[in-house]
């Protein structure tokens, strides 16, 4: 379980998140909505220990993020997805999956390429094992980002915005093999613009404003007319989003 | 033909000179390099006051005259701490850590190239700071340093012929003997130079060969 | 520390003296740096053959002789010739010649710099070739060469400590004098080293201003 008790992030004398309370459960997929600028990427940051909180605490599995021992365990049960992916370059696709599971996780070598060329030939790039990331589509890479965080076997994913780098056509190779994640019970922390996509694979769904956590409601209860449409602002939010 | 004739030993000499300037280059090259990037490591680890004190002391060797240096270290060192100092340890000193201190601005430079995102990601991944170092940020910050790193020896190279003026018994000083004893400077100081010449371009040469030949193996493929 | 300075002090006048000698060679040969320099540019873009190969020979042979045997080349060279000039002014000479080849390559990349659309477009306005080159070619090269034309400044400024081998007493033949009289090599030296990195460090700084005023306005990737 992801706990997020009472955190606080401030930038110099910006309050970036206040007060933010969240539990995300094994098994549950939790989608993270709000405008641009609203905190959605730095609670992701705080979840994955890139930013230090500025009050509050967050545990996964009881691990408490903010001491050293606590954080390296974290880590080791979410794994993050990044909107830009952030691929090492000087790797090759098997490299850039096998080298966490190799030197974090300490699996042999010849173990982590097999299950590293198993979750490849999961989403189709089993050909592209031995390339270079340059030489990948944007929809590859993202791919190949998503295989190098399953490949550490985590318990929890983190995904922030990972398809808005991408065009239509890219955006949807990424989200049928979310969708297939979902559905096999991967637990995940998902921020996104898709809102379809979010309706249709989330259990519950959290709004983020001004770094507030105003709303916390399952996916059908937050797009029904008397859940989350009640809600002014998030009325317009979905409005504006669906529009374009 | 007014004072003595060029003779076949000569020739010896002016081997030995080359001997003597390539053999200083090469340690210093290989001193500098290793101090350079033991720096650059220092540096990352971010050492507190170390990190200031290595930036502080590079910055002063690489804005100021070689030649000083080599007078503050070979007449300075003796007789202010009371050791000894041959002209060939002053010589090596004083090149090793002009080239470091060069090394360590090219190396750092490297590393910062390395894009951030990348050491973010291998951090959530929880790579440690060594793993990331030895993994992820090495590799590109010297394909990111070579190009740099040639330039800066084939110039380290010229630098050596300074330690001429010490004593040290380098291709310059040959030419400092033999233009005493022949009285024919513009032979002398032509071949002198021709020689540095070719050197230069062979040191070029090579490194542009290095260059090509990493650009074709693993660590460049994806930069 | 009080003792040294009071050794010291009586020499301050004749330093001084050597820092002005040291500042008058490098203003002289930046000056002829600057001209040789413009002048093997225009010859490295020529249109002859002929030309573009002399210069391009000239850049590649003085940037890749040591200055100090450039130096002694001149030094006991010229007189051979019956050319008697001082070791003053033979210093200036290849400081200059020596610069040139680094200043030619600077404004030759300040040149190349500059996109051939925009030329086109000054051409398609009606702007005659010397109004081009006045207004547009040069205002733009020149901006993207201040901080290039900085570093063979300062570059020339540590080289000039390399003319006390030839008996000019500049700040770095001086020191040696003081050094030598006092017998606190070791004092004078750093002082000399902490000197030249503050000259350097001042003149980056003015570079660098100079570099703002000719940018203002600029976006920093086109500078
Ligand atoms: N390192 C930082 N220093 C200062 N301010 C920051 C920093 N990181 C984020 N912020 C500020 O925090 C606020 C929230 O940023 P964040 O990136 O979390 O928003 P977001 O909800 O992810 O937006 P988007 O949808 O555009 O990605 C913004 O106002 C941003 O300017
Ligand atoms: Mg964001």
């Amino acid at each position: 379980m992801i706990e997020i008790n009472n955190v606080e992030k401030r930038f110099g004398s910006a309050e970036v998140l206040k007060r933010i309370n969240l539990k995300v459960e094994p098994g549950e997929v939790v989608t993270i909505l709000g405008s641009s600028g609203s905190g959605k990427s730095t609670l992701i940051r705080c979840i994955n220990g890139l930013e230090t909180l500025s009050g509050g605490a967050i545990r996964v599995d009881g691990n408490d993020v903010s001491t050293a021992a606590g954080l390296a365990a974290a880590r080791r049960r979410s794994a993050t997805v990044f909107q830009l992916f952030n691929l090492y370059p000087h790797m090759t696709v098997l490299q850039n999956v096998t080298l966490a599971p190799i030197h974090v996780l300490g699996q042999p070598r010849a173990e982590a390429e097999t299950r590293a060329r198993a979750l490849l030939d999961l989403v189709g790039l089993t050909a592209q094992a031995d390339a270079y990331p340059q030489r990948l589509s944007g929809g590859q890479r993202q791919r190949v980002g998503i295989c190098r965080a399953l490949a550490m076997q985590p318990r929890y994913l983190l995904l922030d915005e990972v398809t808005s780098a991408l065009d239509p056509e890219m955006t949807g190779e990424v989200l049928d093999i979310l969708a297939r994640l979902a559905a096999e019970g991967t637990t995940m922390v998902f921020v996104t613009h898709e809102i379809e996509f979010a309706r249709r694979i989330s259990d519950r769904i959290v709004f983020l404003e001004a770094g507030e956590l105003i709303v916390d409601m399952p996916a059908e209860a937050f797009f029904s007319e008397e859940g989350g449409l009640a809600v002014p602002r998030i009325r317009k939010f979905l409005s504006k989003m669906t529009k374009d | 033909m007014r004072y003595a004739d060029f003779t076949p030993y000569d020739l010896v000499l002016l081997a030995q000179g080359l001997g003597v300037t390539l053999g200083l280059f090469a340690a210093t090259t290989l001193i500098g390099l290793a101090l350079g990037a033991a720096l650059t490591v220092l540096h990352y680890y971010r050492v507190p006051v170390i990190g200031h004190v290595v930036v502080a002391v590079t910055e002063l060797l690489k804005n100021s005259p070689v030649l000083v240096q080599l007078f503050l270290v070979f007449f300075g060192m003796p007789a202010f701490f009371q050791v000894n100092m041959t002209p060939v340890t002053a010589a090596l000193l004083t090149v090793s850590l002009n080239t470091a201190a060069f090394a360590f601005v090219i190396f750092r430079s490297g590393v910062e190239a390395v894009d951030r995102d990348q050491i973010e990601a291998a951090r959530v991944f929880g790579h440690s700071r060594w793993q990331i170092l030895r993994r992820i940020i090495s590799p590109q910050a010297a394909a990111f340093s070579v190009g740099p790193l040639i330039g800066l020896l084939v110039n380290q190279l010229q630098v050596t012929s300074l330690i001429s003026v010490i004593g040290v018994a380098d291709l310059t000083k040959i030419g400092n003997i033999l233009n005493l004893r022949t009285l024919e400077p513009f032979v002398v100081w032509s071949v002198i130079g021709l020689t540095y010449y070719l050197c230069a371009k062979a040191l070029a040469a090579l490194g542009g060969r290095l260059e090509r030949h990493l650009r074709r193996s693993v660590v460049w493929q994806g930069l | 520390m009080i003792r040294s300075w009071n050794a010291l002090e009586p020499h301050l006048g004749f330093l001084l003296e050597g820092f002005a000698l040291t500042v008058a060679a490098c203003v002289l040969a930046v000056a002829g740096a600057v001209v040789l320099g413009a002048l093997i540019a225009s010859l490295r873009t020529a249109r002859s053959r002929a030309a573009r190969a002399v210069a391009a020979v000239y850049c590649d042979l003085f940037r890749n002789v040591p200055f100090i045997v450039q130096l002694f080349f001149f030094f006991y060279g010229l007189p051979e010739l019956g050319i008697y000039i001082g070791a003053f002014e033979t210093g200036v000479l290849a400081m200059s010649i020596a610069g040139g080849a680094f200043v030619a390559d600077v404004i030759r990349a300040g040149i190349l710099s500059i996109e051939q659309g925009v030329i086109e477009a000054a051409r398609v306005f009606g702007l005659g070739r010397w109004q081009i080159f006045s207004r547009i070619v040069m205002p733009n090269a020149l901006r993207v060469s201040v901080r290039p034309m900085g570093s063979v400044l300062i570059n020339l400024v540590l080289t000039s400590s390399i003319l006390s081998t030839i008996t000019v007493n500049e700040l770095t033949g001086t020191a040696k004098i003081v050094a030598a009289t006092t017998f606190m090599p070791f004092e004078v030296y750093a002082v000399l080293l902490v000197l030249y990195a503050a000259l350097t460090y001042a003149l980056s700084l003015a570079v660098a201003g100079v570099h703002r005023r000719l940018n203002r306005g600029m976006p920093e990737a086109v500078a």
